[in-house]
Order: structure tokens, then sequence, then C-alpha cells
């Protein structure tokens, strides 16, 4: 569904750009209780069993994106409840991060295998012959599953010659790499956030426009409008993300006239990361830390640590492309504010960190600033003699992509210890990085650089693009190419690593 | 050859309302000329000036062969060129 706008699509973005406008135009908030109505005109339902509800869903919808806290609904709370002490201009946040509307849910059933109309019966049915548990039969004429028995293995799908029988997932639930989603009593999706990584693949993978994460647009906007000195951070993936004219330079343009004062490469982190992580696999594996893995995507990172204690320790505790962006950012501009602009749901946790929290102000989506950019109509046609973009190399700037963080730290050690052999295995998606931290685990990826990323096609599949994967990962590369060094190693900003991770 | 002109309008606000996934939608009908039995060239061009200033209220705007749709989709869109391009009916 990433990639197709949808009705859903269309809602999410409606209610950016309705808050980033509520924010710009200030005054008495409780205006807020009319967006529903603008955002669901008429009297009659389009996609649900009543207006009220669809209308009730958007206001919560709403709340959310104002960082506020989503309501069951069996309390009386008028949409606009809290707001006017949210709208700051520093972080509102309350856990959770991403949240299921309850009343939004359609409670789809759980995982199953059905068979359907285009069971006819026949001779050969191999659906019952290849169930080791024999849960299927023929009944009536047709295939039978027993529930109660079926244990999901999918064999009988496969083997049916009609297609017949089909597999039904939830797809939250089916997007999840960690298996987070369960139920409420009502068989509604209800996220387990002992295991929630916050990668944000639910919320855009609902049909149903069920999930939500919070968002600190509303906020953003205050500090935009109060003028003080606040510095963007631009994640790599970035590029190509606002549609065709938005060149990376007019992006930096954009962001200036919405009150930004300055615009980073997050890439000048991931450049100086690649380095410090190129040392580290050179050096630093030994029998305890047989393998070194990536620290960039916090999904991935914290997944690691959740579900593979034993080998958390090989996750590099080099800082992350935002945090070292950010932290050269307040040294070179010590009372600036910086906001991280990225694909990202998880960012806006890691950010939360009780080391990181300093360093970093706001976390924002592609998805929310491109609200912003409407709500303020920034027309990127219109940028002309837009400012240059020389802070990274292309190693930092392919950081978005799968492939692109091992690949720079490939580049790194190739070009400082040519005679080191690399070994590298990557996985994209927590279903596939669990799989490889399983081999890992088991003694199988000795030696090796592991690259995790928790999005399909890495960051610029994050949960917060705009962009189709393909188009993406092309405009991404074509920036990089662009970079006047192609090497982490030829970054500007080398001195600004510890003196452990200069070349031995 | 028929030849059918497609502007889809990229500004900031079309982009956000899917643009790109109907310049997407209208690639795509080029996997589809067989089952189509489609004979036309399609040109996209993407633009800022199909209609004077910002357009919250109709976009994302498109014009086919001069014609212009308000508040398109990649269904609409995809179902007039495909229109445009079949043999006229006798």
């Amino acid at each position: 569904m990433k990639g197709i706008y949808t009705p859903v699509t269309k809602i999410r973005r409606q209610i950016f750009q309705e808050i980033a406008k509520l924010a710009f135009e200030g005054g008495d908030y409780s205006r807020i209780e009319d967006i529903p109505y603008k955002i669901i005109p008429g009297e009659i339902a389009t996609y649900r069993d009543s207006v009220f509800k669809e209308r009730a869903i958007v206001g919560e919808r709403l709340r959310l994106a104002c960082g506020l806290d989503v309501r069951p609904a069996d309390k009386h709370a008028p949409i606009s409840q809290g707001i006017e002490e949210s709208a700051i201009d520093e972080l509102v946040y309350e856990p959770p991060l991403v949240n299921v509307i309850p009343f939004a849910c359609e409670a789809c059933p759980p995982k199953q295998y059905y068979v359907t109309d285009n069971c006819r019966g026949c001779l050969a049915h191999p659906c019952v012959s290849v169930c080791p548990v024999k849960a299927v039969s023929l009944k009536d004429g047709k295939s039978h599953i027993d529930k109660d028995k079926c244990i999901k293995c999918g064999r009988c799908a496969e083997s049916c010659p009609y297609n017949a029988i089909v597999k039904f997932e939830r797809p939250c639930a089916a997007s999840c790499g960690v298996d987070a989603i369960e139920s409420d009593y009502l068989g509604r999706a209800k996220i387990n956030y002992d295991k929630c990584v916050s990668c944000g693949q639910c919320l855009v993978n609902c049909p149903f426009s069920a999930i939500a994460d919070k968002s600190q647009i509303f906020q953003l906007v205050h500090a935009l409008k109060e003028g003080k000195e606040i510095i963007a951070e631009i994640a790599p993936s970035f590029v190509g993300q606002f549609g065709p004219l938005a060149t990376p330079q007019r992006v930096k343009d954009a962001l200036i006239q919405l009150g930004f004062s300055d615009v980073y490469e997050v890439a000048i982190g991931a450049d100086l990361g690649a380095i410090a992580e190129a040392e580290h696999y050179v050096h630093g594996l030994s029998e305890e830390q047989p393998f070194m893995a990536t620290s960039c995507c916090p999904s991935w990172s914290v997944m690691a640590k959740k579900f593979f204690p034993e080998i958390a320790h090989c996750v590099s505790t080099e800082l992350t492309p935002m945090v070292a962006t950010a932290r050269i950012i307040k040294k070179e501009h010590p009372n600036a504010r910086v906001v991280f602009i990225g694909p990202c749901a998880s960012k806006k946790l890691e950010a939360l960190r009780r080391t990181v929290r300093s360093d970093v102000d706001f976390v924002i989506t592609y998805e929310e600033l491109m609200g912003i950019f409407a709500a303020k109509e920034i027309d990127f046609g219109q940028i002309e003699d837009a400012p240059e973009m020389e802070d990274a190399t292309g190693g930092g700037r392919g950081y978005g992509v799968a492939g692109g963080v091992a690949g720079a730290i490939e580049a790194v050690i190739r070009e400082r210890y040519p005679d080191v052999e690399v070994k590298i295995d990557r996985a994209e998606g927590l279903f596939d990085c669990r799989k490889m931290l399983t081999l890992a685990k088991a003694g199988k990826r000795k030696g090796y650089i592991l690259e995790g990323m928790a999005c399909p096609g890495g960051c610029i599949g994050g949960a917060g693009t705009i962009e189709p994967i393909k188009k993406a990962a092309a405009a991404v590369k074509k920036f990089a190419d662009e970079a006047e060094h192609h090497v982490a190693t030829g970054s500007d900003y080398i001195g600004e690593l510890p003196e452990e991770h200069e070349h031995k | 050859m028929k030849k059918v002109n497609v502007e889809v309008c990229v500004c900031t606000q079309c982009v956000l309302n899917g643009a790109m996934h109907i310049i997407e939608s209208i690639e795509s009908l080029k996997k589809l000329k067989v089952q189509l039995r489609l004979n036309t060239q399609v040109n996209i061009t993407t633009c800022t000036n199909l209609v004077e200033g910002t357009h919250p209220d109709i976009s994302p705007v498109v014009r086919i062969n001069g014609d212009l749709i308000e508040n398109a989709d990649s269904e609409t869109v995809m179902e007039r060129i495909i229109a445009m391009g079949l043999p006229a009916k006798s």
C-alpha cells in the first residue's frame, strides 16, 4: 500500500496541514473543533458507518498531531481539551508514541487460512494430503479447515491448484516485524509496548487509518513563530521527497523561508559514523564482540537490545548520524535549537533518550514538513538562486537507502585498509533483521558488518516518507554522486572525530 | 499513433495531495499496452501554472490534451487517457 495515494494518505496529510495552519494563525485554538467538519464535509459517511464516527476519528488524529493523548470512546471530552497548554514552543510528549485509536479499529480477525469460493472440491484435493495436523477435510463437496487444529503453516494454500485457499492477516500485524500487535477485549488491535520498537510500519499499513503517531508540528510552528535561532538537520533520505521541483538546494531555501536559520545535512554525522564504524570493525572485533552491527537505525538497535540481549553489545555504540550532526550544530551554535527532519517515527523516541535530549529539540517527518510547507504556501517553483549544499560526502548521503550504510563503511575500509577483507550481511524490514540476528547469535556471522534497517528499502521506506521507494532511491543516489567527495573520509568535519578513530 | 499530452501540477499542495502518485499511475499504463490495445504516445510534463495562484480547493489538478481536471485522482486520469487513446467508435 505504501507509495499509493489513498484516502488514508489524504486524511493524514490534511491533518498535518491543518494543524500547521492553525498554529501559524494562532489565536483561539478551540477552532480545532471545526477542522473535522472541513476534512469530513457533508452529512453522508464515506468510509464508515456514520459521519459522526468519521469526524470523531479525525478529532483523535488531530489531537495526536498536536502531541496530545488519544481518548477512549467512553470519555466525554472536547478535541480541544489540553490544546492551549500544548500550544508552546517546546516539546510536548507523553508516551506512547504510536497509538491505536480504538474506535477507529475494525477489529480485523487475526491471521488465518480460509477456503474461498474458488474451491471446486476436486478429486485430487491435495490440501488434505499436505496438512500435517489433519485440519483439512472435504465437507459438503468443499475443502474445510478446522480452525482449532490449524497451525497456519500455509501448506494447503500452496498446494491448491485453484488458489482457493487464502491467508488472511491483519495488515498492522503483518507489517509488524516484532509481533507487537495484540488484541483488546473487543478484538481490536492493541500494541504491546514491551515489544514495540516504534518503527511506524503499522500506522502506514492500517487500511482504516486507525493507528497514528504523535507529532511535534504544533509546537515546532510555535517555536518558528518565536523567531529564535532554530537549525534544521535533514536526513540523507530527504532527496526527492518533496516533488520534482524541490531540489535539495531549494528544500534548504524553503526551510529558511519557514524560519530556520540554517540547514545541515545529517549525512555529515553519517560520514563520521561510517569512519568510526570502519575503524571499529578493523580494530575492535574480538572473541567477545565477534561482529559489528550498525547503530544508525533506532528501531533496529532497540530491537536488537530487546530481543537479543546476549549479542546487544555487538551493536556499535557510535553516535547515530542524527546525534553526531546535532552535536556539531550545537558546538557551532550553542544557543540554537535543533530540529531533526527525517523519514522516521522511531527517531522521535531516540531524541528523547536521556543522553540525546539536550542535543535534539524536535523531530518531524518529511510528510509532516510537507504539511507545514503547504500551510505556509511555499512554492518550490518560485525559488531561484537556492543556496548550495556542500556539507557531506557521497558516503553519508547514501545512508538512507538499504545497503548504503554498510557500503559507506566498506568504502572507508577499502581506502584506509585495502588488505582487510570485509564481510557484509544486511537486512531490511524487522522480520529479516531478526532472522539475521538469529544467525549471528548462533555464531554464524563472525567477522561481519551487519547492516540493519527496520523499514523496507531502508530509510526511504520509512513511515514519514512521501515518495515511492524506487524513485526515492534514484534521487538519493543522484545527490550522493553529486558530492565532491565520494568516500566518507573526504568529510570537512573529520576533525570532529575523537582521536581513537584516526587512521592508525 | 495518437498523442496524449498530460500536464500534472506539481506545486506543493498538489504534491501533498498525491500528484506524484498520479504520475506513477500514468507511467504504469505503459506496462498494460497489450491488455489495453493502446496505440498512444503519452507525454507527461510537470508544471505549476495550470491554474493561477494557489488552489487548495481543487488540488490536485491535471490537464489532458487541454482539458483541466480538478481534484484529480489516479483512476480518473488513467481512464481519461485510455479513452483518448482508443480508436474512435464507428
